[in-house]
Parts: structure tokens; C-alpha cells; sequence
């Protein structure tokens, strides 16, 4: 990872995106206060907030999506006992693929980009079930 | 060839029509120069509208599908604004929109969804579940600057759910696993890139990725890739012969046995001859060039970084290819070799590693992915700017005549 602070996944340019993290900090006045202060953060603490989801109906479709990989993969792997070269051993592990790539990309759309899916659908829909603020 | 459509309009007295210069064949590009005005003609001030449009088309090719969110993030972060999806429409919309760029996802044009292809026996991969007449037809209109009702392909449900209205951007981005698959698509395309992964590092990706899932083993993920295998060659592998710059991802030769995939060596191959692209090079265009950066100048931490830069064959073509072997650890070992690349298409010194250093955090960023992505944003940019460049100056030339 690009950091001068060698921190484990670090994001040195971009500041902290929770109110909550500032409270476990000493107050400090330098300039290098974000990379120093960095440092120190409990890393779980950080991953947790970066990582989850803030809707309920996002946080459904990540355990929707991690269920079906389990369900696919059972499915694949029994389909090509029979036979691994037909083409119905071929479609379920793609299956597999596709929704293992679904469940990936909605971790990183969370994890780096942190937009979650249904923000803008969310602002107009606000009382929706699937819009309710995933708590933990 | 591109191939332009000519809209007739009878009900006017006289008019000309001035086509573009055959130099300028990539995009269509119809011209309507009126001597007497008789009536207004709603069709005839449309087709004016269509004139002026300049969408450049990108494809990106690559095996998971539209997947690539960070790679995409670093080429429309080059023309500023961030890449998000759609406003108020479907969630599960593939699509990416920034003030320059529209990314769509190829998968929209399945015309299979995930029960069909389970019906018929065929895998996403295999053309007969995509549906490359809309995916022409479509490209083509947005090409010309008219607005689509594109279909949307959801992941999660395997479900194709109702179509969203897309407006013709300035850079639009097909991205999938079929880009460069239908010729006419291809014709249609100003520029391409192929991401060609390795097996072993498709495999320490795959592991990576999938791994935290509790439905998953390595003997799962070791199946998934060879099912697909067949046909990943088959469909998907040849189109590479077709890109204008391949990213090539390989194991690295630096760390002996290394098979956790971590450090990647890269390649940039280069299309010679493609139109407004200047390859990048080490040094000396043309010339074989092998640099390790790392010594007295800049200290560089294990494994460290060689650079290869050398002319090549690939598939029949001409081309140059720049690999990078290593790891970035510091920002002074990237800028020293920012210093030292030739024909980056960059517009002040240092670029490159802001660029880098603005996705500090996603996947790649201290290797040559992260560099080369970054790089072959820049030449996107460079090449639109000439595409337009050209286009305004073909009108005024064709008025004089």
C-alpha cells in the first residue's frame, strides 16, 4: 500500500468519515495530526465503519447474495459429480462466478468507494423498509 | 470503417450535404449547410442536434464482467467528478455516470437471463446469451447522440428488469466480457483495452476475493475457474487480438516460487499505428531498454522494481510493450519513475502520481495495474481531446470548398 505511515490499509488523504473515531483521540495541533492520529486508530473500529452497509435493504441483498453462494456452490458441486464436462456442470459454477463477482463488487462499492446502492434511491424513498439505517 | 447514415429531408427547398473527410472515419459526423430557410422542420433542427454530438465509444474487456469499479474510478477520475450510478433509478443498475463519462455494463445486453441460460445450457460467456443487435443498435445511437432505453441485467435477482433511459455522454465506456466480440460493435469503438489476467494470478485473485465467503473453498474456486475455462478461450480470450493496448497481468519474475499473487508483474502492450494513441516509452522510442531504478539514487525495499521496455509482435500487429515488475512502496520511488516514462499524454510533471495518490487505497495502486490504468486514463483523455480537436476544425474546412 501507497503510505507513508505504513498503516495497513491506509487512507492518507481522505479524512476520517465517522464523528465517533474523533473521541478516542488526544487532541493534537500539528499539521501531521491526521497521519499520527492514523496510526493509533484501533484498526477494527475503522474497518467497521468503512465496510458496512447503511441501509437495511443493502445489508439484506450482501446476506442474500452470501447465501446463494453457498447454495450454489452445493448445487454446482453435486451437478458435476455426474459429469464435470456437460454443460450443466459449466452453467452452475458460472452461476457460482456471477454471483461471487456480485457479492465482490458490492463489498468494494462499500469498502473504497463508500456508496452504498440505494443512497440515491433511499433519499427519495426514505420510509421504505429497505431504507432503514442498518444498526448493528 | 464506419459506416454514415444520411436522414433525407424532402420537405426542404435546397440543401447540401457535406460529409466528413475520410481521415476522420472513426465516428459519423453529418454536416447540413441550408441556403434558403422554407419552413421549420422539427426532424431537420433534430438532426443539427446530432451533428454537434461527439461521443468517443472506450471498450473494456475483462473476465469478471463489469466488476472493474476501481479501474473505471481511475479513468473517469482523470476527466474529474466522480463515477456514481444512476440518481432516483434502479439500485441494482450496473451503470456509472460522471459529468464526461457513461460506463455501461455489457451484461445488460444478455438475452438470456440466469434461468434461460440454465434452460438452454449455455454459460454467460457464450454468445448465444447476449444479444449483440441491440448492443450495435444501441452503441451506434448514443455514438450519434441519440438518447436509449437500455435494458438492465440485475446480479442479484439474475432477472432482466425494466430498461433505463440513458443520455449520449461525452466518453461513453462498454464494458464486459463481449466489447470486441461483434465486428460492427468494434467498428464503432475509438479505442479498446483488454485486461488479460493470468491463470495464477486469476487464481490468487479468485482466492483473495472469495475466500471470507463461508460457501467457498479453494477446491470450489479452483472448479469455478476450470468450468469456465473452455469457455473463457473459446468467446472471451480472442477478442485481445482486437485491443488497441492490452494490460497484461502476470506473476512476478522478481521473488522465485511466489505464488500468493501479491506482487504482479505488468505489461502495457501498445497497438502501434492507432490513431490519435502515442505509445508510451523508456527512454528511447523504439529501442530495447531494461531499468532497475533502484540504486544510488532511490533505495527501494524487497523485491524492488524493474522496468522492461521493448517493440514487439503481438498477433500480426506491431507494438510496444512496457512492463513493470514490482512494487511501489514510497511516493519518491513513483515520481522518480514519472520522471523518467516518455509520452505519458500528462499535463504537468507529476500527474500520473496525483492520480495515483487520489486512490491511494484501492487495489493496485503500488504496482504497475494501478500505474498502467492510470496511465491509459490519460491517453483516453489525450485522445478525445484530439478527437474533438479534429472534428472542429473538418466543419470549417468543408465550408470553404
Amino acid at each position: 500500500m501507497m503510505s507513508a505511515t505504513a498503516s495497513h490499509g491506509g487512507v492518507m488523504m481522505l479524512p476520517s468519515p465517522s464523528g465517533a473515531l474523533q473521541h478516542q483521540r488526544p487532541p493534537t495541533v500539528t499539521g501531521s495530526d491526521m497521519f499520527r492520529v492514523r496510526r493509533k486508530e484501533p484498526r477494527g473500529l475503522r474497518l467497521v465503519v468503512a465496510a458496512t452497509a447503511k441501509y437495511k435493504g443493502t445489508k439484506m441483498r450482501e446476506e442474500k447474495l452470501s447465501e446463494m453462494i453457498e447454495e450454489k456452490v452445493k448445487e454446482a458441486t453435486e451437478v458435476c459429480e455426474a459429469d464435470v464436462r456437460s454443460e450443466e456442470c459449466k452453467v452452475a459454477w458460472d452461476e457460482v462466478e456471477e454471483v461471487s463477482q456480485a457479492r465482490a463488487d458490492l463489498r468494494i462499492k462499500l469498502k473504497f468507494l463508500n456508496q452504498d446502492p440505494l443512497e440515491s434511491f433511499c433519499q427519495e424513498n426514505p420510509e421504505t423498509d429497505e431504507c432503514r439505517i442498518y444498526e448493528d | 470503417m464506419a459506416v454514415s447514415t444520411i436522414y433525407s429531408t424532402q420537405a426542404l427547398n435546397s440543401t447540401h450535404f457535406l460529409t466528413s473527410s475520410p481521415s476522420s472515419s472513426t465516428s459519423k459526423q453529418v454536416f447540413f449547410y441550408r441556403r434558403h430557410q422554407s419552413q421549420t422542420n422539427r426532424r431537420f433542427n433534430t438532426i443539427i442536434t446530432c451533428a454537434a454530438q461527439q461521443t468517443v465509444v472506450i471498450g473494456l474487456a475483462a473476465d469478471s464482467g463489469c466488476g472493474k469499479s476501481t479501474f473505471m474510478r481511475r479513468l473517469t477520475s482523470v476527466f474529474g467528478g466522480a463515477a456514481e450510478p444512476p440518481k432516483g433509478g434502479n439500485p441494482d443498475s450496473n451503470t456509472l455516470i460522471s459529468d464526461m463519462t457513461t460506463v455501461i455494463c455489457l451484461d445488460d445486453y444478455h438475452s438470456l437471463d440466469r434461468t434461460g441460460r440454465k434452460e438452454k445450457g449455455v454459460t454467460a460467456l457464450d454468445p448465444r446469451a447476449n444479444d449483440f443487435d441491440l448492443m450495435y443498435e444501441q452503441v451506434k445511437a448514443l455514438k450519434s447522440g441519440i438518447a436509449v432505453e437500455k435494458p438492465i441485467y440485475n446480479h442479484v435477482t439474475g432477472l432482466l428488469d425494466a430498461p433505463e433511459l440513458i443520455q449520449p455522454p461525452k466518453i461513453l465506456v462498454i464494458e464486459g466480457l463481449h466489447p470486441m466480440f461483434d465486428e460492427r460493435v468494434r467498428e464503432l469503438l475509438d479505442f479498446s483495452i483488454y485486461l488479460d489476467i493470468s491463470n495464477e494470478v486469476k487464481f490468487a485473485w479468485k482466492i483473495q476475493r472469495d475466500m471470507a465467503e463461508r460457501g467457498h473453498s479453494l477446491e470450489s474456486i479452483k472448479a469455478s475457474i476450470e468450468a469456465r475455462k473452455p469457455d473463457f478461450d473459446a468467446f472471451i480470450d480472442p477478442q485481445k487480438q482486437y485491443a488497441d493496448a492490452v494490460i497484461e497481468v502476470l506473476p512476478t519474475q522478481l521473488i522465485p516460487d511466489d505464488n500468493e499473487g501479491k506482487v504482479l508483474r505488468v505489461r502495457l502492450i501498445m497497438k502501434e499505428g492507432v490513431k490519435y494513441f502515442s505509445p508510451v516509452y523508456l527512454f528511447d522510442e523504439g529501442s530495447t531498454i531494461s531499468w532497475i531504478p533502484c540504486g544510488r539514487k532511490l533505495t527501494c525495499s524487497y523485491p524492488g522494481i524493474k522496468f522492461n521496455y521493448e517493440p514487439d509482435t503481438y498477433f500480426d500487429h506491431e507494438v510496444s510493450v512496457l512492463e513493470m515488475d514490482g512494487q511501489f512502496d514510497r511516493l519518491d520511488e513513483l515520481i522518480y519513475v514519472e520522471s523518467h516514462l516518455s509520452n505519458l499524454s500528462s499535463k504537468f510533471y507529476g500527474e500520473v502520481t496525483q492520480q495515483m495518490l487520489k486512490h491511494a487505497d484501492f487495489p493496485g495502486s503500488n504496482n504497475g495495474t494501478g500505474l498502467f490504468q492510470t496511465i491509459v486514463g490519460l491517453k483516453i483523455r489525450d485522445l478525445y481531446e484530439q478527437l474533438i480537436a479534429n472534428k472542429a476544425t473538418a466543419p470549417a474546412e468543408a465550408a470553404k470548398a
